[in-house]
């Protein structure tokens, strides 16, 4: 078995980890239970953060809006500085060191490649400030602990939770025949009941119609934050009854009688549980996994894993595992600009997260240069998580991620950006040469692209070994 | 058979070319002509950009957000002061506007609204293709759009081979690039290839660092590479922050700011393209407008119509083109914002087929799937 499949299924091997006799085994044996979070420094609950949203919202909003209406100097000032004191521009910095903090040291690391394939498959993208605050949170009290339960169970969650609903504006959505909705003349707001049919659960292919998109719509009307005047959108999520559409609905041919908050699961019961949906979810899996355009024969037994288990999501990634193992000699597949980076982060111990004694914020002035470097450096490469522009989350196909820039942004990252990362103890040509020989297979072809500069340890000198080892086909691939 | 434009040029030029007669009248015909947007994200007001000074209810509904010293356009429309550029070209007749217009969204929300604005369609998320892209694609040219930012942007998405420009904080060693360059090998890492085949035959002015954060130097790069007549025909810029909520303020305030940013890429194309701006069109793209009435915060909200703001020698001539709806609390839609009387993606078709030599109805079929857009070119554009 080649190397690579740690790399495949998670982000490679470290220099104090050894290939295992086993990888398939390896893989599989990682996938029971949820691993835990390793990051020393502060992990804030998804309540806290809200809170911290919901401060700076209503500061700017209600306070600050009003008091500098007329000079636009005094708003900015007035506004940064509440940034500092709410942490809007730290806390998604915090989230990145403890997302990389775990991809690069948990013990468990094909774990967390199903953690980031979940984040990404009920993408929270960029809106208001979903990605300062409440995305990393979200992967972590929504997406992770489900990863061992039943997909159906992790739609449920992910579906009433309060950053999906905002994310997707269901608190804005009105049965016009409820009770707010006939005093306040309002209506559906449909974006959330689109998402869950097309993005979450059973893709266009299920050939569902607009009226199933408004049916829908009405069943989950009345899930929403509960708003009081101090915690504008940010309130807890409840059920209102009085946006609740009355009467009976239908969805995909099926009918849901008249029964309220009820109503929400039975629906995603039949969504998650539709054979297409099975199909549609697979698919996407094998493409994470496997390659661009997995073939009928990739998919089928990952289907079948999840019918026989009801849809438990431990014995569905390791199906997945599997097939990625048997696949692994004969396709390729590209890896999007985060994962390669946590990947370089792994094998060769770059010095990124930053340690938590120096992520340590005060909430006085802004973070420092160090402290955004991660965040920084996700963005220049053009894969910031928390900020996929659109709900259908980054994408897991090749063509996506190979423009000019984009990839010169790797070449950038690799000859100039990391050799400053490189650990003092880790400059020598034989540290670089002992990474590649645990990682790749052809590691003597590597190294002899680099053995130029075979004695050379400075910042430049470093640059120009990483730039071109961390660019070959064999990196960005596998 | 209806004698379509498209079938004239091309029968046309076959005929020219059998007959090994160029006559000089075509060379015009013949230079390449540039489309380049600029998408306003944020939903960018068009009554602060082109205020209707004929209408008085416009300052009685914002008289926090008044403009001094307008820009004279005519007796109904004015320019905003910041907008310099397109004052100086309009005396050219190289400066128009289309007001009272947006897509036909009315939702409010920036996602979805920048999504269809980008996708031209109806429904968002729907559709994973941009409306420039796909009438790239349909008038069969590839490799020729090249976009001012890091992602490709879903507007140019839907044709292969675009290019893109934002250089990296630092500069990239060719000879980097070049030594790994042949270790791409096989089938499977075909694509990689010919993007470094991109990279590689990049002009030296492509390959510098530059700061990404200063718009000038990437409007000055876009220049050059637009001048060139071998180079894109297409180029798309990316500003954000035209969602002025509170302080939108007047000749100085946040909008403005905007605005000047607007004003600065197109000055700097104007200068730069040289003879290559009588060849080009200059086209604003916004998800919608703002509300007509300020807000407590000084400020407006998510809105509806807004206006497009034009440049280029392509245009007919300088023009504020609207089918104006009014002002009166029931010619708004909703009762608060400009309605749209124009649908925006007519404009954009009828560009498109200007400098694409393309067919209107053929683009508009491929394009739009034929959703009902009047052909503005005779009034807008030099045909």
């Amino acid at each position: 078995m080649s190397l690579n499949f740690y790399r495949r299924v998670a982000f490679g091997l470290s220099p104090n980890e050894k290939p295992d006799k086993d990888p398939l085994n390896w893989a599989i044996n990682q996938l029971d239970t949820i691993p835990d979070l390793l990051w020393p420094g502060t992990i804030p609950t998804e309540k806290d953060l809200r809170k911290k949203y919901g401060e700076w919202v209503y500061g700017d909003r209600e306070v600050l809006r009003k008091k500098f209406k007329n000079d636009k100097h005094a708003y900015r000032k007035a506004k940064n500085e509440l940034r500092i004191k709410t942490g809007e521009r730290y806390f998604e910095l915090n989230e990145h060191a403890i997302r990389h903090f775990q991809t690069k040291y948990s013990k468990q690391p094909v774990f967390e490649r199903f953690w980031l394939f979940w984040g990404n498959h009920f993408a929270i993208s960029e809106k208001d400030f979903l990605a300062e605050f409440s995305t990393g949170p979200y992967q972590r009290e929504i997406i992770r602990p489900n990863m061992v339960k039943t997909f159906e169970e992790m739609v449920q969650s992910v579906t009433t939770s309060w950053c999906m609903i905002h994310h997707l504006d269901n608190s804005e959505s009105f049965g016009p025949n409820s009770k707010k909705g006939m005093e306040w003349g309002e209506t559906i707001n449909e974006n959330h009941a689109r998402e869950l049919l097309e993005l979450h659960t059973v893709s266009p292919n299920a050939g569902y119609t607009q009226e199933d998109v408004i049916q829908l719509a009405y069943i989950m009307t009345g899930w929403a934050h509960k708003w009081d005047r101090k915690n504008l959108e940010t309130g807890d999520i409840w059920f209102d009854q009085e946006m609740h559409q009355k009467g009976d609905k239908i969805v995909l041919g099926v009918k849901y009688k008249n029964d309220a908050k009820r109503e929400l699961a039975k629906v995603i019961h039949d969504l998650a549980t539709h054979p297409i949906c099975i199909k549609f979810v697979s698919t996407k899996l094998c493409r994470h996994f496997i390659t661009d355009e997995p073939t009928e024969e990739m998919i089928d037994p990952v289907i079948e894993a999840w019918n026989k288990s009801n849809g438990s999501l431990i014995e569905i990634h390791k199906a997945v595992i599997t097939q990625a193992y048997k696949y692994n000699e004969i396709t390729h597949k590209f890896h999007p600009p985060e994962i390669w980076l946590m990947q370089l982060s792994r094998m060769f111990d770059l010095n990124i997260p930053l340690s938590f004694e120096k992520m340590n914020y005060t909430f006085k002035s802004k973070p420092n240069n160090r402290q955004r470097q991660l965040s920084w450096i996700l963005r220049e490469i053009g894969h910031s998580p928390y900020r996929a522009k659109q709900p259908n989350g980054w994408s897991d196909l090749e063509v996506d991620w190979v423009s000019p820039e984009l990839l010169l942004r790797r070449f950038w990252f690799a000859s100039v950006e990391l050799p400053m990362l490189v650990k003092s103890g880790n400059r020598s040509h034989g540290f670089i040469l002992s990474c590649l020989k645990n990682n790749f297979e052809d590691h003597k072809n590597m190294a002899s692209l680099i053995d130029n500069f075979r004695f050379g340890t400075s910042d430049y000198d470093l640059g120009q070994k990483y730039g071109v080892i961390c660019n070959l086909p064999g990196v960005l691939k596998i | 058979m209806n004698c379509t434009r498209r079938n004239f040029l091309i029968g046309g030029s076959t005929t020219l070319f059998l007959s090994g007669y160029f006559p000089k009248i075509s060379f015009a015909s013949m230079q390449k002509k540039n489309l380049i947007i600029i998408s306003l994200r944020g939903g960018m007001d068009g009554l602060t950009a082109v205020p209707v000074i004929g209408d008085k209810r416009l300052k009685k509904l914002r008289k926090k957000l008044i403009l001094e010293d307008v820009l004279n356009l005519n007796s109904d429309f004015g320019l905003h002061p910041k907008l310099e550029i397109f004052h100086k070209l309009w005396q050219k007749n190289q400066a128009a506007f289309v007001h009272a217009t947006n897509i036909p969204y009315t939702g409010r929300s920036h996602f979805d609204g920048q999504n269809l604005m980008e996708t031209g369609a109806h429904i968002p998320y729907k559709e994973k293709t941009g409306w420039l892209g796909r009438g790239l694609l349909a008038s069969n040219i590839i490799g020729k759009g090249l976009a001012i930012s890091l992602p490709m942007p879903l507007l140019l998405r839907g044709v292969p081979q675009n290019n893109n420009f934002f250089p990296s904080p630092d500069f990239v060693e060719t000879k980097l690039i070049d030594q790994i360059y042949n270790e791409f090998k096989g089938e499977h890492n075909e694509l990689i290839k010919s993007t470094l085949d991109t990279i590689r035959q990049r002009p030296l002015s492509m390959q510098i660092a530059t700061d990404s954060d200063d718009r000038k130097k990437l409007a000055l790069e876009a220049a050059k590479q637009l001048k060139d007549q071998s180079g894109p025909r297409v180029a798309v810029f990316d500003l954000d922050g035209f969602d002025t909520h509170a302080a939108q303020g007047g000749v100085d305030g946040a909008h403005a700011d905007e605005l000047e940013e607007v004003n600065k890429i197109v000055t700097i194309l104007h200068e730069n393209l040289g003879q290559a701006f009588d060849n080009t069109l200059i086209l604003t793209l916004t998800e919608f407008g703002r509300t007509i009435k300020q807000n407590g915060g000084y400020g407006t909200e998510h809105g509806y119509g807004s206006a497009i703001l034009m440049a280029g020698g392509l245009l007919k001539k300088s023009q504020v083109y609207t089918d104006w709806p009014g002002l009166k609390k029931k010619e708004l839609f909703e009762g608060r914002d400009l309605n749209s009387t124009v649908d925006s993606r007519a404009v954009y078709n009828s560009a498109m087929s200007i400098c694409f030599n393309q067919d209107p109805e053929f683009l508009r079929k491929e394009v739009f799937w034929g959703d009902e857009l009047p052909d503005l070119s005779q009034e807008l554009f030099k045909i």
